[in-house]
């Protein structure tokens, strides 16, 4: 089921303060696909999935969830969360401690009064889908974290709603499990075919879940797209920044050509493998990702986005070596192969391909 | 739901203002009246009488004396239990859980009463004992002074005192006494150094909250000190009322007015310290365990010593007053008593009109109150945990501060609002004073049990499918269970035993049982007391029970 949501904003007032917690919000939720808000704590992402399930009202704009408005400002509409018939996961859970799994998995069937059979039959399915088969009579408190988040999914999942919710779900695991249970959702939203609206501020999870990404920042949405054009194509410095790590040198459009565009930069000309609309002598910021620094130790070639520095730090993280380079005065951070033979202090030649060089406008 | 949020609000602030607000205005109002019923035109006699009266300032001192020795020896023994408890391998740690849980068992009442029949002058069984065995002359020792009345007041509020300085030694960092260690300081030098100072904001506290209790006590000042013509601020204030011809409630107040006084200021201080504390607490780390010191070959002497407080504490008293109720007169126990033994002290109780009235009443006061009470605060807790306003702010102040109130002060207060009214003299007055001064022990354990249920358990209720009711019904009711049964359990066994606030509102008619053991106490029937001081514990008991059942019931699934 396709979301809309036209024009939303909301305000919290505490101490005097005004603080805008959404500002104009229009978005259209693509239906049966893995949809993630991203950006940093408080700007939004949360209000915006609260305001979608019902659990905070807008002071304006409009929010319809397939063909039914279930927020209407000017119409004055408020379909209340129990009867919108969605799923959601909170990040704590919210798994009931007083009640065992069945109870817990069975509440939605239960709220709307399903035959007993039906539910027994109905959870029974769910938790046979997220694998936790005989786990009815365990008390909910003597889950572990893992288990709690899947009897968590069971639960948003038993009553079969056209929309599911998350609202950072995985941050309370630790790094290994969240790893292994960010796959499996992935699999479980993939194989239900059910529009599912995920909040979270891990860029990773969210490179790895979603179909499509919208990044947030002070209430806005400021860009939207997959995950890929999210992550090589980004135009704006703060999307750049938030989705991985990334060298950002200033410079200015020296010529567009029909291979790309090509930069004086702080470091010297470099080559763009992108065209941008932008006029000789604009000032642009180029943003190399360290991912993509080459070092080339032992040629000592000239070429085509070939620099020169010393290597200012290098510090051995277990898979990678991850370091700096200043050259001239400008400090970029590199990620290479940890089998790389490099030491600190050493002069080193480093080499980008111009596709892996993207153009931020200022 | 906002509209009967914002509806709820202030009616409770009415309600709740009205309960603690009421009597502190009634009580200035009668400081400065003529006489009870008829304010009359404006006076300042009453304050002049009270405070010129010569023997106040005796009074005042003997105060002091009592207040400040009871928190010298509660606080004393809460430091030596609770730092065997947290810091050494002593062994039988449950004990120190029992120890904390006293005030629920023995009435004050029936602990000074006991302490009475051990050691008073004229036939107290040691006393007995002595003379007989030792052919010592007259009392040998005398409960009826200020020392019989600090010790006895000091085992009574060791429990409170323990409660507050047990936790702070638990969250002691231990570091701070390792790194004074290899500073090259000696043990004793590091206790002085180090523990006591970072301990003293706890250590402050415990007195500072004992010296409130001792303050507003009347079991013991009525028991012990009034029959040794020793008088403080509570059994001055009762003397005025309730004995002689002319009852004089404008003095009462004015007295009154000095002991608010007093529990107010005290009852801030005790706030600015536990704040304190709680800057000086220095442990967070995860999985931290203070470190164990050995008591090696003291472990065993150690905890006789501890067996002993807990046996003086609890078993004693009991059996004191069981032996008591079933010999004729007070006796040593010997094969003599034990071939008199019958039962004709429980008889008499139960023959006795105003004794099963009184049983009645309290158990009525226990019950109804309690439920009352709970519904209450069941509406206060959920208004300060989950609107928080700034109005359900000012509902939390209102609803602790009684909480500072002494239950005699409180009592005479009320007495001077129900006179205008036609509760006065019924069990009504009773009902709301007991609410009234014993809100905060219903309150403390519901507003635990909310701030427990996280927002999230009631939100995803409401995204799966259940309305406001159900989610009350599935999910925050059962959920409160606990806090609910702890609660009522509490103010049921305070309502039970209630004796301050009830020697000023009951009257012929509405006796509780306090008072008529009171009322044994000073007729000198002391095996009828003990018989209904048995019923008395027999029923404080069985509600704890009972409550106990009924939370395991209805949290089964938990």
């Amino acid at each position: 089921m396709e979301i809309r949501v036209r024009n939303v904003s909301k305000n919290y007032y505490s101490d005097g303060k005004t603080i805008e917690a959404l500002a104009d919000v229009d978005l259209v939720i693509p239906s049966n696909r893995i949809f993630t808000l991203l950006g940093p704590s408080g700007c939004g992402k949360t209000t915006l999935l609260r305001c979608i399930v019902g659990l905070e009202s807008p002071d304006t704009g409009e929010i319809a969830i397939g063909d039914e408005v279930v927020f209407s400002a000017e119409r004055g509409i408020f379909v209340p969360p129990e009867k919108r018939a969605l799923g959601m996961v909170f990040q704590t859970y919210a798994i009931w401690p007083h009640m065992n799994v069945f109870d817990n998995v069975a509440y939605p069937l239960q709220a709307r009064n399903d035959s007993k059979d039906e539910i027994v039959r109905k959870v029974a399915k769910a938790l046979h889908f997220v694998q936790l088969d005989g786990f009815e009579k365990r008390p909910a408190t003597k889950l572990s974290g893992g288990q709690q988040q899947r009897v968590a999914l069971a639960r948003a999942l038993v009553a079969e709603p056209k929309v599911i919710l998350f609202d950072e779900p995985l941050s309370n695991l630790d790094a290994k499990l969240r790893e292994e249970t960010r796959k499996e959702l992935r699999r479980f939203l993939t194989e239900l075919k059910i529009t599912a609206v995920y909040v979270t501020h891990d860029q990773i999870e969210a490179l790895a879940l979603s179909d499509t990404i919208a990044v947030m920042r002070n209430g806005r949405i400021v860009e939207m797209g997959t995950p890929r054009e999210i992550y090589f194509d980004s135009d704006r410095q703060f999307v750049a920044d938030f989705i991985g790590h990334a060298n950002f040198i200033p410079g200015k459009v020296a010529a567009v050509g029909e291979a790309g565009t090509r930069i004086d930069s702080a470091i010297g000309p470099i080559a763009c493998g992108r065209k941008i609309g932008a006029a000789p002598g604009t000032a642009v910021t180029v943003c190399i990702r360290p991912e993509f620094i080459r070092v080339l130790k032992e040629s000592r070639r000239d070429g085509e986005n070939v620099f020169r520095g010393k290597v200012e730090s290098l510090v051995f993280v277990g898979d990678a070596y991850e370091g700096e380079i200043r050259v001239g005065e400008t400090l970029l951070i590199f990620r290479i192969e940890p089998t790389t033979a490099v030491r600190e202090g050493e002069e080193i030649a480093l080499h980008f391909d111009p596709l892996h060089c993207s153009i931020l406008m200022n | 739901m906002q509209k009967t949020r914002t509806a709820l609000t202030p009616g409770l602030i009415a309600i709740v203002g009205f309960l603690t607000v009421c009597p502190v205005v009634m009580l200035i109002l009668g400081s400065f009246s003529e006489g009870l019923g008829t304010f009359g035109t404006f006076t300042l006699d009453k304050y002049v009488q009270a405070y010129t009266d010569p023997a106040f300032a005796e009074i005042l001192v003997s105060t002091v004396i009592f207040t400040l020795g009871s928190a010298l020896v509660a606080t004393g023994l809460a430091l030596f239990l609770a730092y065997l408890n947290t810091r050494t391998n002593i062994p039988f740690k449950f004990m120190f859980g029992v120890i904390s849980l006293i005030p629920m068992m023995v009435p004050h009442i029936l602990f000074a009463v006991s302490w009475v029949l051990l050691l008073n002058p004229s036939n107290g069984m040691i006393n007995l004992f002595l003379r007989q065995v030792f052919g010592w002359e007259g009392a040998a020792l005398n409960i009826y002074t200020l020392k019989g009345m600090i010790l006895v007041e000091g085992l009574l509020d060791l429990p409170i005192a323990y409660l507050v300085i047990a936790p702070a030694m638990a969250a002691f960092d231990v570091s701070l006494e390792e790194s004074s260690r290899v500073s090259g300081a000696s043990n004793g030098r590091t206790l002085f150094r180090v523990t006591l100072p970072v301990l003293r904001p706890a250590i402050l506290a415990a007195m500072t909250l004992v010296i409130v209790r001792s303050l507003a006590s009347f079991a013991v000042p009525s028991v012990i000190g009034m029959p040794g013509q020793i008088y403080v601020l509570a059994t001055h204030i009762y003397r005025i009322i309730a004995t002689g011809y002319a009852t004089d409630y404008g003095m009462a107040a004015a007295v009154g007015m000095s002991a608010l006084a007093a529990s107010i200021t005290l009852i801030v201080l005790y706030r600015r310290l536990t704040r304190e504390g709680e800057k000086y607490v220095t442990v967070s780390s995860r999985g931290y365990r203070p470190s164990v010191i050995d008591l090696k070959g003291a472990r065993y002497p150690l905890f006789g010593i501890v067996a002993l407080i807990s046996f003086v504490l609890i078993v004693l008293p009991v059996i004191v007053l069981f032996y008591t109720s079933l010999v004729p007169y007070v006796m040593t126990p010997s094969a003599k008593a034990f071939a008199m033994m019958s039962w004709r002290h429980w008889l008499a109780v139960l023959k006795d009109p105003v004794s099963l009235l009184a049983l009645k009443n309290s158990l009525y006061l226990g019950i109804g109150g309690a439920t009352l009470g709970m519904i209450l605060s069941f509406f206060v807790a959920y208004v300060i945990v989950k609107v928080r306003t700034k109005a359900s702010g000012f509902l939390e102040s209102l609803s602790f501060l009684s909480f500072s109130f002494p239950g005699i002060v409180v009592g005479i207060g009320f007495m001077w609002f129900f006179v205008q009214t036609p509760l006065y003299s019924t069990i009504w007055a009773l009902l709301i004073g007991y609410i009234a001064t014993y809100l905060p022990y219903g309150l403390r354990p519901l507003t635990s049990a909310f701030v427990q249920i996280h927002g999230n358990l009631e939100e995803s209720s409401r995204v799966c499918g259940g309305g406001p009711l159900y989610t009350m019904r599935r999910i925050v009711l059962p959920l409160l269970v606990p806090g609910i049964a702890s609660g009522w359990i509490l103010m049921a066994t305070m309502f039970v035993r209630e004796l301050s606030l009830s020697v000023v509102l009951s009257r012929p008619g509405t006796e509780v049982l306090a008072v008529q053991i009171l009322r044994f106490a000073e007729d000198g029937l002391w095996g009828r007391l003990s018989a209904l001081g048995i019923i008395m514990i027999f029923i404080s008991t069985a509600l704890v029970v009972l409550a106990n059942a009924i939370a395991k019931k209805f949290s089964k699934r938990y």
